[in-house]
């Protein structure tokens, strides 16, 4: 199966790898995985408190190209959002902007579950 | 002509079907929909005709259908395999070569279903995957749901496996991904041959909750799935990072 050239170019260029300080008050961090599979994705966050504005992002994917590309432009994506406009992103936006195959909609699935899973952390630390 | 002779080749194995004492051949007839024979219009065909040996038509069927097994999970792989041999050599293309031409097709296509169901089936994990689809568990469109059912609710969707098998299994791929660029010296050597042989010894564990899904399964109880679904989602993390490790060893 051929990858779209979006998802070679995240996958070759990938944007935002790295991680943050998990226990940092304004970093949320979401850890989620495909049992599919076995695909593990960090994706991290960091709020400002006041405008509720994502300000950084950052992931490291251990998993196929897919999932690296949906990663990838997931952090682009939240980059400069304010929290409820990150929450508002679907997977589905990331498979059609990566023209992922039914196959892999999974790893879109993925991206999603960290964005939300990264906002819930930040949301209960400051809570 | 050639339907006749075709009658005179599959006579010639009509007994060896018959034959109840070979668990095998119960494995082939046991869990049965006889149907009428196309050629001689006898009641109790499968595979093959019982009254006149002709191979019938192929259908679409599920792999346990296919060998007349029930959906149960335990089974006999000893029986299954000879059940499989016992079927190959009586859909070999060489036994059909002067039968008719739509006989020659069904024992292609029944071979064909045949090589399916005996792979699927003979291994446990796939045999207990194949089960959970036919029961209509995606595990993935179960994930894709309860995604969409988190955003709608803005409820927190449960990962479908712990958070410490998550951390761990990120953890071992952060050491793995230093371990490929900066070398595996003689202590980390040590350490990762140990972390595989815990995930193995986790791995076999894993095997023996599955058989006890089985069981519960195989007497009735349909919340095994359940279970199933919990233990092949751990497993899937596990068999992943022994794999990177060995790839990281070898």
């Amino acid at each position: 199966m051929a990858y779209s050239d979006k998802v070679l170019d995240h996958y070759t260029n990938p944007r935002n790898v790295g991680t943050m300080d998990k226990n940092a008050n304004e970093v949320g961090t979401g850890l989620v995985g495909a049992p599919e599979c076995g695909d593990v994705m960090k994706l991290q966050i960091r709020i400002n408190a006041e405008t509720k504005v994502i300000e950084d992002a950052k992931f490291k994917t251990f998993g196929c190209g897919s999932a690296i590309a949906s990663s990838s432009l997931a952090t682009e994506w939240v980059k400069g959002k304010t929290v409820d406009e990150a929450l508002a992103i679907k997977n589905t936006d990331i498979v059609k902007e990566l023209s992922l195959p039914p196959v892999k909609i999974h790893c879109s699935v993925l991206a999603e579950d960290a964005i939300r899973a990264a906002i819930s952390d930040w949301k209960k630390k400051n809570s | 002509m050639s339907e006749k002779s075709t009658g005179v080749v599959n006579s010639g194995l009509k007994p060896e079907a018959k034959k109840g004492s070979d668990s095998a051949l119960q494995v082939m007839n046991g869990e049965h929909h006889p149907h009428q024979c196309w050629s001689c219009g006898d009641m109790r065909a499968e595979h093959f005709c019982g009254a006149c040996g002709h191979v019938q038509p192929a259908e679409p069927t599920d792999f346990f259908s296919f060998f007349g097994l029930p959906r149960k999970l335990e089974l006999d792989e000893a029986a299954l395999e000879r059940g499989f041999y016992a079927l190959s050599r009586k859909l070999h293309p060489d036994v059909y070569s002067r039968a008719s031409a739509k006989e020659q097709a069904w024992s292609l296509e029944k071979t064909s279903q045949l090589n399916d169901a005996y792979r699927t089936l003979k291994d446990p994990i796939s045999r207990t995957e194949y089960l959970l689809m036919l029961e209509g568990i995606q595990l993935d469109e179960q994930s894709k749901k309860a995604t969409e059912k988190a955003r709608a609710s803005g409820a927190e969707k449960k990962q479908s496996v712990p958070p410490e098998l998550l951390e761990e299994a990120f953890e071992l791929n952060m050491m793995l991904e230093e371990a490929k660029m900066g070398g595996v010296d003689k202590d980390l050597r040590a350490q990762l041959t140990a972390t595989r042989e815990d995930l193995t010894a986790r791995l076999n564990t894993m095997q023996d909750e599955l058989r006890g899904a089985w069981k519960r399964w195989d007497s009735g109880d349909s919340g095994a799935t359940a279970r199933m679904v919990d233990v092949l989602n751990r497993r899937s993390y596990l068999c992943n990072l022994v794999r990177d490790i060995d790839e990281v060893l070898s």
